[in-house]
């Protein structure tokens, strides 16, 4: 079974990103910072994550810092899920293999679980 | 030749001042005494004062019964005397024929005055130190003047530097808190729309109508935060354009095919005339949101069954976008207004426009930063163009 793993600091956006998700025919996990990630990352290869940016603890770009320095090059297709349109962090996550740049506040359920369903199968 | 001759005659006078007549000693020393002010006086060589003048008097207090014969020293500050200032001063004009000091000095009350003294020593005709000629000028106003004005300017400047300082944090206030407002924003967009789009199973029309109504309002929340922050950063510095050659007629006909559905939806038709290509030199993203704002007006000010023409253009070196619509227009005298921040101009249709009022501000910015300007034309009751120009370089 596929699995994905969703990162998010916020607990309503989490929980929302999870009832939305939850629909599709894989494995959901979820992480609310980078290294919470990290240590999903260590036990669980996933075949998507989407990524926030801006966290506590270990925001999106350390996170895939680490992410490939521990694998050497990100294995799963990282896709941030962010509201940055632009700027520098952003510029970091896809030179360090983000795989594209989704807007939340741009997103409605149906867009983003038939992104994710997309994405899967691409 | 009469010139010639009193020329001549007045410069033989000037070569003889040293034999001047007693009446002519007599004009000078009262003149000298009578000069209100300066306080002019004379020292013998160790510094005792011999002459006074009515200068002198209102200036430093004494009449001349209470100071001549006394040290100078006595007009200098106990600091100074301290440091044997006085005794240093007569020595350096002995040696230089003059000095000039700039300094507090005391008057006989013992008050604090801003004196600009100039010291010269005085020699005899074999060339012997006879003493010295002190004048001092009073200038404690200009000082204090200057004082005032220098204050005022370490003031201005530290206003300045609040001020800057303030704005900072008030971009980096908008930004935050932007972005603090973008996520429950989100939150709930993301709940609502499980509600519309049946995620959470069927809803009676009337709730499917309210839950429709909520999902507008929150867009409309989210577009203000994202105009927000969008203008944050503009005035913040932050928006460096990266110009590159771009088809503008591109543009053009993808904003045109995103807002097909509005037009259809105000019954409004379109007419886009632009070449094939049309060649700019623009920052793609930047200059794509500020016409869409445009475009965005032209629909939202222009009733239903109106019409909206967009051409592009170049002419003069020129790049020009066209927006011309069949709206409500706009007052002469709100024109001025319109690129202002959250200026919102009342008319017929405003209330429905909704809007921010960031909306053309930011445009208008935008196309500045390119080197262009947004030009309007309008009539109220027939309609308004906007005239977009950007130089090609």
């Amino acid at each position: 079974m596929r699995k994905i793993l969703v990162v998010e600091d916020d607990t309503t956006l989490r929980e929302v990103y999870t009832m939305i998700l939850s629909r599709g025919p894989y494995k959901l996990d979820t992480a609310a910072n980078g290294k919470e990630a990290l240590e999903k990352c260590a036990l669980t290869r996933y075949d998507l994550i989407l990524l926030d940016l801006m966290m506590p603890i270990m925001d999106g770009v350390g996170f895939l810092e680490h992410f490939a320095s521990t694998t050497g090059t990100p294995p799963s297709k990282v896709i941030i899920l962010s509201n940055l349109s632009s700027g520098q962090e952003l510029a970091q996550a896809m030179s360090l293999g983000a795989y594209k740049n989704l807007l939340k506040a741009e997103l409605s359920p149906g867009q983003l679980l038939s992104t994710v369903l997309y994405e899967l199968e691409a | 030749m009469a010139n010639d001759t009193n020329r001549t005659m007045r410069a033989a006078s000037l070569k003889s001042r040293h034999t001047q007549t007693p009446g002519e000693l007599q004009r000078y020393r009262l003149l000298v005494e009578n000069v209100q002010d300066y306080a002019i006086f004379l020292l013998d060589p160790d510094g005792y004062v011999q002459t006074w003048n009515k200068g002198a008097e209102r200036i430093k207090g004494y009449n001349s019964e209470e100071i001549i014969g006394k040290h100078f020293s006595e007009f200098y500050l106990m600091r100074d005397k301290v440091a044997k200032k006085p005794e240093h001063e007569l020595e350096l004009a002995k040696r230089l024929g003059r000095i000039e000091d700039e300094d507090w000095r005391v008057r006989k009350d013992g008050s604090k005055f801003w004196a600009n003294v100039i010291i010269t020593a005085l020699h005899d005709d074999s060339g012997k130190l006879i003493g010295f000629g002190k004048v001092t000028r009073d200038l404690t106003v200009r000082k204090r003047f200057e004082d005032d004005l220098r204050q005022a300017n370490t003031l201005l400047k530290q206003h300045q530097v609040d001020l800057e300082r303030l704005s900072a944090a008030k971009d980096e206030f908008i930004s935050l808190a932007s972005h603090q407002l973008r996520t429950p924003a989100t939150g709930i967009k993301q709940y609502l729309g499980m509600l519309l789009e049946g995620f959470l199973g069927d809803l009676t029309p009337e709730q499917l109508a309210s839950v429709q109504r909520a999902y507008e309002s929150n867009e409309r929340q989210i577009a203000t935060v994202n105009s927000l922050l969008k203008v944050a950063q503009l005035d913040a510095g932050r928006v460096k354009l990266k110009k590159k050659p771009t088809d503008v007629s591109e543009i053009l006909r993808t904003i045109v095919n995103d807002y097909t559905e509005k037009f259809t939806t105000h019954d409004q038709q379109v007419q886009l005339d632009v070449p094939d290509t049309l060649e700019g030199n623009v920052d793609e993203a930047h200059y794509r949101m500020s016409l869409e704002n445009l475009i965005d007006n032209a629909s939202k000010y222009t009733p239903n069954g109106g019409h909206v023409h967009i051409a592009g253009h170049l002419a003069n070196d020129q790049l020009i976008v066209t927006i011309k619509d069949t709206g409500v227009g706009i007052a002469p005298e709100d024109i001025p207004k319109l690129f202002n921040k959250f200026s919102r101009v009342p008319n017929a249709l405003s209330d429905a426009a909704g809007g921010s009022g960031l909306g053309l501000y930011w445009a208008d910015k935008i196309i500045a930063l390119h080197g262009g300007t947004i030009e309007i034309e309008s009539t109220q009751g027939k309609g308004t163009t906007f005239y977009v120009r950007v130089p090609m370089e």
